[in-house]
């Protein structure tokens, strides 16, 4: 395979530096330096997001101005807010589950960095390419239901059961269709090597007045890409399907009784996801890194971020599903959705071929 | 060198920064010990009942249904890997697709029969039920 011989990032960290002169344990460095280099990246990003890109965002849709105290457009809050959450008190609730209560957290902070693993980020910035890639990504993303379902119940508080109760049924019914529809387009490139995914669509689809259009699988199949998005939402818990944590019925759902660094990390673990999700998005639909002029990783992080701007500006405009009505729409409409369009894009494929 | 290895590599470093953030905050944080704050939060009323309540069967449900599709997204996955190159190596529609109708075939006739069956409508208890037709009078 040509995927194969394109080096990954440890290598280049391990060339760059002359670790590759030290063996074994050079290497094994230069995996770390590499891994380290793709989780502060991905962490820097919700660092934006979180504190910042997010208060903006939603300020604009509401006609406010949001902070602008500190730093250039108020960007200095980021450090501000880091500081200020982490010295906060720690208060634990009584009849907590203690083991639990403390991994929950970390389970969902390091399940959604687990994902990056994969990704493609364009400039060779990519960790590791198995052969699994797909399925992988959709597996470890996964887990985060886990940290969810463990925080909720090991808060002793009625409102955080509930919320991880309805993080789990929000996860699991979305799920099915995410995967399904991801399996509609590895029929095109008949392949889960996320290399493999981009280059596919890196192959012209056709020249409209000398410009040529890559064959991403947002333009071959509009329907699949509307379908993800919308499945990806649910799976990242942002709204029309933030149920889960609704705060108008169940306080703040799972993360209810978190406080100082726990709740940080559920926090960033979130965001973590939907920059995942988004990367999962650009890489499956939209070419991965793939663009003009800039260089792939800008083109990569412009990607994850129009998703995110997607996600903050349905939470602006989009009122939230209610728990059986979110229900209904995952097993009713868009698992025979996905269906469908398994089937249908089978037999298309089918017969072109 | 294996691959998963920088995997493993980045686990290890989702690990060392949440704990890493723990170990800051751990030094940056007072302790104020006292009991009352420690309550269970209902805004900020005296908490009522017990935290292990009785949730909706609906969650046993769509969980139950979950294992029966998840089972078959694994077993779609082959199919979708190697059916362009079959069919480019010569194997006929027939031979590739109808066996894979047949298999989403069966589980789109569970899904109905789920469907028929309410497993995917809201479960209510009957009190829930009576307040529902009361509203409508």
């Amino acid at each position: 395979m040509i995927a194969q011989q394109k080096t990954l990032l440890p290598e280049r960290v391990a060339g760059l530096l002359g670790l590759d002169q030290f063996g074994m344990a050079g290497d094994l460095l230069a995996t770390f330096l590499a891994a380290f280099l793709v989780g502060n990246l991905m962490l820097a990003m919700t660092g934006v997001a979180g504190p910042w890109a997010k208060r903006k965002i939603t300020a604009a849709f509401t006609d406010r101005i949001a902070v602008n105290r500190i730093g250039p457009f108020g960007l200095f809050i980021i450090v501000a807010d880091a500081v200020r959450l982490l010295s906060k008190e720690l208060i634990i609730p009584e009849n907590a589950d203690r083991p639990a209560f403390d991994l929950a957290p970390i389970v969902v902070a390091s399940s959604a960095l687990l994902g990056f693993a994969v990704i493609p980020m364009g400039n060779g910035v990519h960790l590791a390419d198995p052969e699994v890639g797909l399925a992988y990504v959709f597996a470890v993303a996964g887990i985060a239901s886990i940290g969810l379902a463990m925080g909720g119940y090991a808060s002793a508080n009625k409102y955080s059961l509930l919320g991880g109760l309805r993080a789990i049924a929000q996860n699991i019914a979305y799920e099915i269709p995410l995967v399904i529809t991801a399996a509609s387009v590895v029929i095109f490139t008949g392949s889960l090597r996320m290399s493999t995914i981009v280059q596919t669509q890196a192959e012209p689809l056709l020249t409209v007045a000398g410009l040529s259009i890559p064959s991403w699988f947002a333009f071959v199949n509009p329907f699949a890409f509307v379908l993800f998005v919308v499945a990806n939402l649910a799976e990242v818990g942002r709204n029309p399907f933030d149920t889960p944590e609704a705060p108008t019925e169940i306080v703040a759902g799972y993360q209810t009784e978190y406080s100082s660094v726990y709740f940080v990390l559920f926090y960033l673990g979130e965001f973590l996801h939907i920059f995942l999700g988004g990367a999962i998005i650009a890489t499956v639909f939209l070419g991965g890194p793939a663009g003009p002029v800039l260089p792939g990783l800008v083109w990569f992080i412009i990607k994850i971020w129009a998703v995110f701007l997607l996600t903050q500006w349905f939470r602006s405009a989009i009122p939230r599903v209610r728990i059986d009505q979110l229900i209904q729409i995952g097993w009713k409409g868009m698992l025979v959705l996905s269906f469908a369009n398994l089937v249908l894009t089978a037999i298309i494929v089918g017969v072109i071929v | 060198m294996n691959q998963w290895i920088a995997v493993g590599a980045l686990g290890l470093v989702g690990l060392l920064i949440p704990l890493g953030m723990m170990a800051v905050s751990s030094l940056l944080r007072p302790s104020v010990p006292e009991d009352s704050k420690r309550a269970t939060y209902e805004s900020g009323e005296i908490p009522t009942g017990t935290t292990r309540i009785r949730f909706n069967i609906q969650y046993y449900m769509v969980a139950l249904l979950f294992v029966v599709f998840d089972i078959e997204t694994v077993l779609i996955f082959p199919w979708t890997v190697m059916y362009r190159n079959a069919l480019e190596g010569g194997a006929t529609l027939t031979e590739v697709l109808v066996p894979m109708l047949v298999f989403v075939g069966i589980l789109v006739v569970a899904l109905a029969w789920a469907w028929r069956n309410g497993a995917v409508e809201w479960a209510r208890s009957p009190q829930q039920t009576r307040s529902v037709t009361n509203e409508q009078r």
